[in-house]
This record gives structure tokens, C-alpha cells and sequence, in this order.
């Protein structure tokens, strides 16, 4: 016989409604968690589905996740030439907002090295890879363009010729994916008065080419055999570029970007929590409140205090196992209709129950608190 | 079975308050039950009375002398209530004015929980408590919650809790006072049946002067201290034959 349960049928209404609060808030913090998470896979998605094992960008710069990165278009060709080095892969992203269809949309332009990369690595949702080296787009579902259409940015037309799903970047921009070159002339395209004003300015100079050949990064892969950190070494002794591991790469995104995110999200977590714990110690509270004569009639019939502490915690902990069920359940209703993913890995979930219990269980204390000062006479008042 | 003494309050007084609000609700009180007795407490109202159950059922200690059970000291000043759980839970019944039933438990558990308390689980437990709710004719309410029992059931199904770890006191406060004569009567029948059959010693407070007939002795409480004509004065001899239930 469970007197904790019993007594929890038996008020059945009241229990789920407080589980169903409590699970509100269990909810919230599953889907920080997972928004954290989601935004992790979305920021190295691009790093990771790119492949590739160094990256080499601006001297004494962090990289392009970091801060702003600027090297030649030319760098790629030098990196053939090093021995060791399979391919290289022009990298550009930025992130615009265009006016297309009397709309603005912010767009995460990134570009492929055409034709070495038509994009055939992109999970395509629908059409197909880039088959020309201008004016074709693969576009993320969440930007709005529909297959085969043609969209105006700037003062040229592009074809979307092929479709993504959750395909976005850090920020939760739509990624559209297009040639180096159609990156490089969407990025210093400026008004005409901007541009005649640059001349004037530069009237006497050789006019430079700089503006529009400029990329981010150039991310290379390493000879099966060969030694990568010798073949990033070798590279970073050049001065002008600095090199990094992918891995490398990803951690410079995750602590120099994400970092305050993280702490952020945590801030809230731990702020739920804690409405939680007095949530469910009210609960519990209350619960035991309303038992303070049963509770004094088990001390006068002998119930040892553990036996009635025991009781106590059990519908503590009924409350957040039942309360994270209901929590779970709705995270994984809503959430995927949310506009930025929310990852929700097995692994936080478990962890996430057992800080919830253990939380619980901690929360019963005021209620065992009161239980142990009602004396067993108190029955007779 | 014997004539044991079961309970043995010896010169016991309880002062509650200090100084200028000292008061003594029970002085030098001493009362013996043996076993198979059925005596009354009797006084007004403030006399003493509850306190003296209190400290007889071990629920309160007493500022001075103590209290023994067949001969062994259990509870004196100092000894802290909490120590006196687990022999309440194996030696001692209770039964109040009100059942006290656990509203959210059915007649048969609340039955049960007596016994759960005392590590008696699972098909032991509701074997027994069939067997009691049988004896006091309730068995056919054993699934029903205390609010769907008349007054008088429910007092029945109380005194099958109390009677669950087969104790060897059976202390009872006002048992029939929210009862009819005929039901009160009932009650205080079963009393004398545990007291004559199992040679249970019962101690009832009471106020009711129909309950008297049923009592071996009577001990009359007034102003904190024991009447002294009526502390063990017995007056109907004992006859047992033994047919409730054991566990």
C-alpha cells in the first residue's frame, strides 16, 4: 500500500493541475536547453558539412565565426601548391539584408567554390546542385523563395534552383547558397553614387581590384597520410595567413561567440529552476498542510518520521517525474514549430530528469519540515 | 492470561508553564489497569483528564514519577515523546470522540495502515484487516471511504485500527460522545468483549453516565488529582473467553 499515492488519486484534479504548472516549467527549460543546442548544430553545421580538415584566414585574426576575415581569392591556388594539401575550397559568408519582392529578408549569403564545389554536400529538400557558375541559388525553406523562382538582388536575377531544410547560420538566417563570385559581387555591390565617389577619392591610384576579390577564408583538406598539424605549421609560417584545425575552428566559434549565449541560457535555466523548486515546495506544502491530522494520527499510531518523511518525498517526486513527462511531451509538440531549432538531445533529457528529481526531492523540505513539528496529540484538537 | 498489571501510572504530575503561569494539570496521580480490566476516567471538564491520557497512552511525558507497562518503566521526566513511538505502535490502541479516519484511505486501509507502520505489508496485512472489519461487522464496508460510512461504522472501523497490532491498552477518549445511546452503547459492548475475551486492559475517558455500567472501575479526576476512594475499587468480576482475532 503507497499512502503517497493513494493520497495523490484521491486528489487527482489538484495533482495534475500542479503538475501540469510545474510541467509548464519544465518545458521552458527543455527548450532552453535545446535552443542552446540547436543553435550549436546550426552554427557548426556549416563548418562540418563543409568538410575539409584546416582552415586558413586573415593574419592574426581569429576567423571568419569570430570576426571579420579578409584573404585573397588568390590564397586558394597558393594552398595547391603545398604538399600535403588534397583541395581547397573558397569560403565567403555574410550576412545582408535584401530587399527582394518588396520584402526584406536577411539572408546568410554563402559562397561555393564553382565549379570544384556545385554543392553537391548541401542536404537538398527538393531541385537540384548549382549547374553554372552564375546567377543559381540553393536556398533555405525558412528565406521564403519558392523552387524555380527568380529573385532580384541588387541589380541581378537568380534562379533558385534548389531547396534546403533548417539550413540557417548562428544568428538563424536563412543560408542561400551561390558562387564565390556571385557572394563576392552581392557583398560590394554599392550605389552608383557610393562608387563615383570611390573614384574621386582614388583619382591618381591604380584602380584596385581588392574590393571584389577578397573571401573569408580558405578551408583545405590534408593528403590521406600526411601529417595535418605539419601541413598547418608549414602554412602558418607564411606570416600573412593564420591557420587553424577545424576543430580549432569550431571551439573559436563556440567560446569567442556562443559562450555569453550559453551563460545566458544557464542563467535562465537556473532561474526556472529555482521557480520550480518553490513551485513544487509549495506543493508539497500545502499537500502536507492539509494532511496535518492524518500525519499526527500515523505519529500516534507509531509511524516512525522516516515512514512520513518517505511519504512526503515520493509525492515530490511523483510530482516532478509526472511534471517532466508533461514537460517532454509538450517540448516535443511545440518546439518543432519553432522558427529557430530546438535540439532536444536523450542525453540532456536524462540529465535534465535527474536535476529535476533530485530538485524535488530537495523542494519536499518544507513540507517535512512542517510534518515533523505536528505532534501526535494533535490529533485530539 | 494473567491479571498483570498493564499499565502502572505512579505518582505522576504534569506542570505545564513556569512562574507566575504555572499550572498543574495533573498532580500525583496514580492509576493501575490490569489486564482484562475495563476502567472509566471520569471528571468535569478541565479536571485533568486528557492529560491523563496523554500521558498514559504515551503521547506526553510527565514532569514528575512515571509510567511502567507490565513492570517496565517506560516514560518518566525527560524521556522525549518521539522515543515513546515505537512502543505506542506495538503495546498501545487508541480511540477518540472522532474516528479519525484517513479520509483518502477505504475502511480496509485504514485498517491496513495501522499495520503498515508496524512493517506488517502486502496479504498479511489485508488478510488481517478483513478479519477485524469482520469481527466488528464492517467487512462488508471494507472498500468504501470513511465519508460513505454512517457515524457508527466508522467508529468501528477506529477501533479495528486500534485493535490492528493486537495491543495490550486500549486507551479511548469520549468514544461515544458523537454517537446515539444505541450505537454508544454498541461500542462500549465491544470494549467489554476485547476486555473479557482478549484480556485487552481499557481505560475510557469519559463524560457519558450511561457508559458506567460497563466499567470493572471507575476512577473519578478532579482538580488534577485522583479521587482517592476511587482508584481501584473494582467492581465486576473478570470473564474471559478469548475469540478475537489474533494477528
Amino acid at each position: 500500500m503507497n499512502i503517497a499515492w493513494i493520497d495523490i488519486r484521491y486528489h487527482f484534479v489538484r495533482f495534475m493541475m500542479a503538475t501540469v504548472g510545474v510541467g509548464l516549467l519544465f518545458s521552458a527549460t527543455i527548450g532552453m536547453i535545446g535552443l542552446y543546442r540547436g543553435v550549436v548544430f546550426e552554427a557548426l553545421m556549416i563548418i562540418r558539412e563543409m568538410g575539409g580538415d584546416i582552415w586558413v584566414v586573415q593574419g592574426d585574426r581569429a576567423g571568419p565565426f569570430a570576426e571579420e576575415s579578409e584573404i585573397p581569392g588568390t590564397l586558394a591556388r597558393r594552398l595547391d601548391g603545398v604538399a600535403g594539401i588534397k583541395w581547397s575550397k573558397k569560403f565567403i559568408q555574410f550576412n545582408q539584408q535584401f530587399e527582394i519582392g518588396g520584402r526584406h529578408v536577411r539572408i546568410a549569403v554563402t559562397g561555393l567554390d564553382y565549379p570544384d564545389d556545385n554543392g553537391s554536400w548541401v542536404p537538398l529538400v527538393e531541385g537540384r546542385y548549382l549547374y553554372s557558375g552564375h546567377y543559381e541559388a540553393i536556398a533555405d525553406e525558412s528565406l521564403g523563395f519558392s523552387l524555380g523562382s527568380r529573385i532580384r538582388i541588387r541589380r541581378d536575377d537568380y534562379t533558385i534552383v534548389g531547396l534546403t531544410a533548417r539550413q540557417v547560420d548562428m544568428a538563424g538566417d536563412g543560408i542561400m547558397f551561390v558562387t564565390v563570385g556571385d557572394a563576392r559581387t552581392m557583398k560590394a555591390d554599392s550605389p552608383s553614387e557610393a562608387v563615383l565617389l570611390r573614384r574621386a577619392s582614388n583619382l591618381g591610384d591604380p584602380p584596385s581590384q581588392d574590393a571584389t576579390n577578397k573571401i573569408s577564408a580558405v578551408i583545405a583538406k590534408v593528403e590521406d597520410g600526411a601529417d595535418p598539424e605539419q601541413v598547418r605549421q608549414h602554412i602558418a609560417s607564411w606570416g600573412d595567413v593564420a591557420v587553424y584545425s577545424r576543430v580549432a575552428e569550431e571551439e573559436i566559434l563556440l567560446y569567442s561567440r556562443m559562450w555569453r549565449l550559453l551563460l545566458q541560457i544557464l542563467a535562465f535555466v537556473v532561474m526556472t529552476l529555482l521557480v520550480t523548486v518553490i513551485v513544487v515546495g509549495l506543493s508539497v506544502y500545502t499537500m502536507t498542510l492539509e494532511k496535518a491530522k492524518e500525519i499526527a494520527l500515523l505519529k500516534l499510531i507509531g509511524a516512525r518520521n522516516p515512514f512520513i518523511i518517505w511519504m512526503i518525498v515520493q509525492q515530490a517526486l511523483f510530482i516532478g517525474a509526472v511534471s517532466f513527462g508533461i514537460g517532454l511531451l509538450l517540448a516535443h509538440l511545440v518546439f518543432p514549430h519553432f522558427p529557430r531549432t530546438v535540439l532536444i538531445e536523450w542525453k540532456d533529457v536524462g540529465i535534465q530528469f535527474l536535476v529535476a528529481l533530485v530538485l524535488c526531492a530537495a523542494s519536499s523540505w518544507f513540507g517535512i519540515r512542517k510534518a515533523l513539528s505536528i505532534r501526535a496529540q494533535d490529533v485530539l484538537s | 492470561m494473567t491479571d498483570e498489571m498493564v499499565l502502572s501510572v505512579d505518582n505522576v504530575s504534569k506542570r505545564y508553564g513556569e512562574g507566575s503561569t504555572e499550572v498543574y494539570a495533573l498532580t500525583d496521580a496514580t492509576i493501575g489497569i490490569r489486564s482484562g480490566e475495563m476502567v472509566g476516567v471520569v471528571g468535569p471538564s478541565g479536571s485533568g483528564k486528557t492529560t491523563f491520557l496523554l500521558i498514559a497512552g504515551l503521547l506526553d511525558t510527565p514532569t514528575s514519577g512515571s509510567v511502567s507497562f507490565r513492570g517496565q518503566t517506560i516514560s518518566r521526566a525527560g524521556t522525549h515523546p518521539n522515543a515513546l513511538r515505537d512502543f505506542r505502535r506495538q503495546h498501545v490502541g487508541f480511540v477518540f470522540q472522532k474516528p479519525n479516519l484517513i479520509p483518502f484511505l477505504t475502511a480496509a486501509q485504514n485498517v491496513q495502515i495501522a499495520l503498515a507502520v508496524n512493517g506488517t505489508v502486502g496479504k498479511a496485512a489485508k488478510d488481517r484487516s478483513i478479519t477485524l472489519l469482520q469481527h466488528f461487522g464492517v467487512d462488508h464496508r471494507a472498500n468504501n471511504f470513511p465519508n460513505q460510512l454512517s457515524g457508527g461504522e466508522q467508529q468501528r472501523v477506529a477501533i479495528a485500527r486500534a485493535l490492528a497490532n493486537t495491543p495490550r491498552l486500549l486507551l479511548a477518549d469520549e468514544p461515544t460522545a458523537s454517537l446515539d445511546s444505541e450505537r454508544g452503547r454498541q461500542v462500549m459492548g465491544m470494549f467489554r468483549e476485547l476486555a473479557d475475551r482478549e484480556g485487552v486492559a481499557v481505560c475510557v475517558v469519559t463524560h457519558d453516565p450511561r457508559t458506567h455500567e460497563h466499567f470493572d472501575r471507575i476512577v473519578e479526576i478532579q482538580d488534577g488529582r485522583v479521587s482517592p476512594d476511587t482508584a481501584g475499587s473494582a467492581r465486576r468480576p473478570l470473564e474471559r473467553t478469548g475469540e478475537l482475532p489474533s494477528k
